[in-house]
């Protein structure tokens, strides 16, 4: 096998003379030389594909270096640089076949899942999203007070569409800065900046507020903190601004920050400055926290519980799927497999409607059909069943909803097997006085289960991160009575995830999520790296 | 007769009871979303007196610029993931190179992780993008895609690569000797040829893309210009399920038109493709 693999195709060999396609006859040009050959058309689309990336390289360069991103500075003129070397010179054919999917796999499939795995050890969430320089200069500017020889400015307010707020200062000497919660700019190292007369009308998406629009924003703007070396800038009234000092002193070398006022001293724990006293800081920092995340799944009462019900659930959920769907499905096949029935195809073609249907909607429907007092199916049963809202009727209710989702497939792909099957196998049995239940177990599902059984882990695999069915039916409740991260006795872990991450009260915590993400990473490919076993496509590789 | 109903007859009665399974929240959803009520409390089966105020009062709502993303999103997704996954499928498929079986086992094993797992990740991270590169940052539709067409090879280039394998070599051969380039053997010899499984992987990418929520949520929730139909439905019918099930009823089914009508379409390749691609792998 591996001989082939290193073998050089000789037509690949062939086309690596440059210039072949383009068939003028004349010698390769340091034009041709540079794109490669091929038609003009050909040429035009690659040398404008590559200019953009070039242009769009150099646009990004000077805000990855405004926000200090070096490593991804270095990456995309790593990749820039990498594509222009590709894709103007001849030969290399299976790279540039290759390299435009895995440069999107890259980012956006490895990259999310690596950064996943670095979030689960830290402890990255509401309160620390922010790298510790920052975290430190905002703990400055929360605390301050303006000593009695303070530089002091004119203020005008300025806000943008999101309703962020910024000052346009004027100091003594007449120089006018642009401060926003985030930074302090001296007003001329601003591109974008509207002017009428000598008014200052608006800076890039901020737009100049009147005093009585201003007025609106008082209690805002009284707030804002516009941090500086040694403390922030504020609002006295509101046209008038100061320099205040912080009250809060970092000393790098002992890592601890001081109240000055209180002389309280507050030490760095992960991810927070913290006194004696247990006085939190806030905000804090993205720092690393060790396995604490993973552990915590399994050690801390008020989470384990739940977390432990929610894995079990989420087994039983997707085996009872696939089990349930493949039955109906199977049964269906074989019910209507039969050439002698008349309007087979119609029956066919109507069966797969729901799998035809954005399965979103179909989900979303369901929850009102399963209404306790108004739903259909109640109405149709003549009954008062709590379908959502019962833990165990719920756990049905999302099996069923399923069922109706996936059979289709099943029948559709069972369908075909069935048909793949020899059918003088089973007139041989039939001859030799096989039963038809006998004919079924021993000729018919082995012989199916050869095309079906890899099938059937594939929908294993996506039924066990079925995220829509679960979350868009139920949201993953009815809630499980005392958890502390929000569990339902119908998530099952994707879910889970999902709400630890977005809908906690407490806040989000990504650290977290990101370690439950990971253990389903494990599960997941534990499950995979088994249906590979059943299926052929190792051996294909020739 | 009882003779006919042992052998056919019962097939008939197990097929009419399956339909009722299979078409009656179908036609609950149709027929709601001509209720004069419009609530979930007044729904009956055959309403008596069919209005389209529904559909009026789901037009009220953003509900034309949810569809309108959604079909940009999934429809530029589509034809992106056709396109890059068949790229490399042609590489996979005719080239012998160095890395190609590494290559064809690591997506596989790229597999093992899917990006629907990584949602907290791709949600930081594109709000970090959206700081240097606000156009396709958090909450663009441009991010989503992008996002999207990281997850386009895998399963896809191992679907479209095995079919590409059952097109004779002698094609492309001769090509060769003639002069042709690979970028033209591949624009205009394989790709006609495999049309079929381009439009299934195509079909299966439309339709995966259209019923994400998580990735969509994680990457536009914050600007609401930007939500597609799962993520705009979503919330329009969370919490107020009894009062708005009329007009959300007309927007599932609008919703639902264009897989339908691409099912319809591409009907002949999706069974064939479907078993042939899954048994391969």
């Amino acid at each position: 096998m591996s001989t082939t693999d290193t073998k050089v195709d000789p037509a690949g060999g062939a086309s690596r003379s440059p210039g072949r396609g383009s068939g003028d006859g004349s010698d390769p040009s340091w034009l041709e030389r540079i794109t490669g050959g091929g038609s003009p058309l050909v040429v035009l689309l690659r040398i404008s594909l590559l200019g953009l990336v070039v242009y769009n390289a150099v646009v990004f360069t000077a805000r990855l270096v405004d926000e200090r991103a070096w490593l991804a500075l270095g990456a995309m003129w790593l990749a820039t640089v990498g594509l222009v070397w590709l894709f103007t010179r001849p030969g290399r054919i299976p790279a540039k076949f290759i390299v435009p999917g895995t440069i999107f796999l890259l980012v956006f499939q490895i990259y999310p899942v690596l950064y996943t795995g670095y979030i689960a050890f830290t402890n990255f969430g509401t309160g620390n999203v922010l790298d510790k320089p920052t975290a430190i200069e905002q703990l400055q500017a929360q605390a301050t007070r303006v000593p009695p020889d303070a530089i002091r400015y004119d203020s005008t307010a300025f806000a943008d569409e999101t309703g962020a707020l910024a000052l346009l200062l004027t100091d003594p000497d007449g120089e006018q800065l642009f401060g926003t919660s985030e930074e302090l700019t001296p007003l001329d190292d601003l591109g974008d900046v509207t002017t009428e007369g000598e008014q200052v009308t608006a800076v890039g998406a901020f737009e100049r507020l009147s005093l009585v629009d201003a007025q609106e924003f008082a209690s805002e703007l009284q707030e804002l903190r516009v941090p500086t070396d040694d403390g922030a800038i504020q609002l006295q009234s509101l046209t008038t601004a100061a320099r205040a000092e912080s009250t809060r002193v970092y000393d790098e070398e002992q890592d601890l920050v001081t109240d000055t006022v209180t002389g309280v001293e507050y030490r760095p724990v992960e991810g927070n400055f913290v006194s004696d006293d247990g006085d939190v800081l806030t905000p804090g920092w993205v720092a690393i926290k060790g396995t604490e995340n993973f552990t915590r799944a399994f050690t801390s009462p008020l989470i384990r519980g739940p977390f432990i019900r929610v894995f079990i659930w989420n087994y039983a959920f997707a085996i009872g799927s696939v089990f349930l769907t493949f039955v109906l499905g199977l049964g269906l096949a074989l019910a209507l497999n039969e050439p002698r029935m008349r309007s087979r195809r119609l029956y066919r073609s109507l069966l797969v409607i729901p799998y035809a249907l954005p399965s979103f909607l179909t989900a979303l429907v369901w929850t009102g059909l399963l209404n306790t007092e108004f739903g259909a199916v109640n109405g149709l049963l003549g009954a008062d069943l709590p379908w959502l809202t019962d833990p165990w009727l719920a756990k049905i209710s999302i099996l069923l909803v399923n069922l109706w989702l996936g059979f289709p497939y099943m029948f559709l792909v069972t369908t075909g097997a069935l048909q793949a099957i020899p059918s003088d196998m089973l007139e041989a049995a039939s001859v030799d006085g096989a039963g038809v239940w006998q004919k079924f177990s021993r000729i018919t599902l082995p012989n199916l289960m050869i095309t079906v059984a890899p099938l059937l882990i594939a929908s294993f695999a996506f039924n066990f991160n079925n995220f829509n069915t679960v979350y868009l039916v139920t949201r993953g409740g009815p809630p499980i009575q005392g958890a502390q991260t929000p569990a339902g006795h119908t998530d099952i872990l994707v879910s889970y995830v999902y709400r630890i991450a977005f809908e906690s009260g407490r806040g989000a915590d990504y650290g977290f999520a990101a370690a439950i993400a990971v253990l389903i990473f494990i599960m997941v490919a534990g499950i995979s790296a088994y249906s590979f076993r059943y299926t052929q496509a190792l051996e294909e590789i020739a | 007769m009882t003779r006919w109903f042992q052998d056919i007859g019962w097939r008939h009665l197990v097929g009419v009871v399956a339909l009722l399974f299979a078409l009656f929240p179908v036609a609950w959803v149709l027929s709601a979303s001509v209720n004069p009520t419009g609530t979930l409390a007044g729904q009956q089966l055959i309403p008596a007196e069919p209005t389209l105020e529904n559909f009026r009062a789901l037009f009220a709502t953003d509900f034309w610029l949810w569809f309108r993303n959604s079909l940009i999103v999934a429809g530029t997704g589509a034809l992106g993931t056709v396109l890059l996954a068949a790229l490399a499928a042609y590489a996979f498929s005719r080239l012998r190179f160095r890395g190609r079986r590494t290559g064809l086992l690591s997506l596989l094993l790229v597999q093992m992780f899917p990006q629907l797992l990584a949602f907290v990740a791709i949600f930081l991270m594109m709000i970090a993008i959206g700081d240097v590169a606000p156009a396709i940052g958090t909450g663009t539709i441009a991010g989503l895609i992008l996002v999207y067409l990281g997850g386009a090879m895998g399963v896809n280039t191992w679907l479209i690569k095995g079919f590409f394998d059952t097109i004779p070599k002698d094609l492309d051969e001769s090509a060769l000797v003639d002069g042709a380039t690979h970028w033209q053997v591949y624009s205009r010899i394989i790709m006609p040829l495999a049309a079929p499984i381009l439009a299934v992987v195509g079909l299966l990418a439309f339709v995966a893309i259209l019923n994400d929520f998580v990735i969509a949520n994680a990457v536009l929730s914050q600007n609401s210009d930007s939500w597609t139909l799962s993520i705009g439905l979503f919330r329009y019918i969370d919490d107020r399920y009894g009062a708005r099930w009329g007009p959300f009823s007309a927007g599932a089914v609008i919703g639902s038109i264009p897989t339908v009508f691409l099912f319809m379409f591409l009907q002949k390749y999706i069974v064939s493709g479907l078993t042939q691609g899954s048994v391969k792998g």
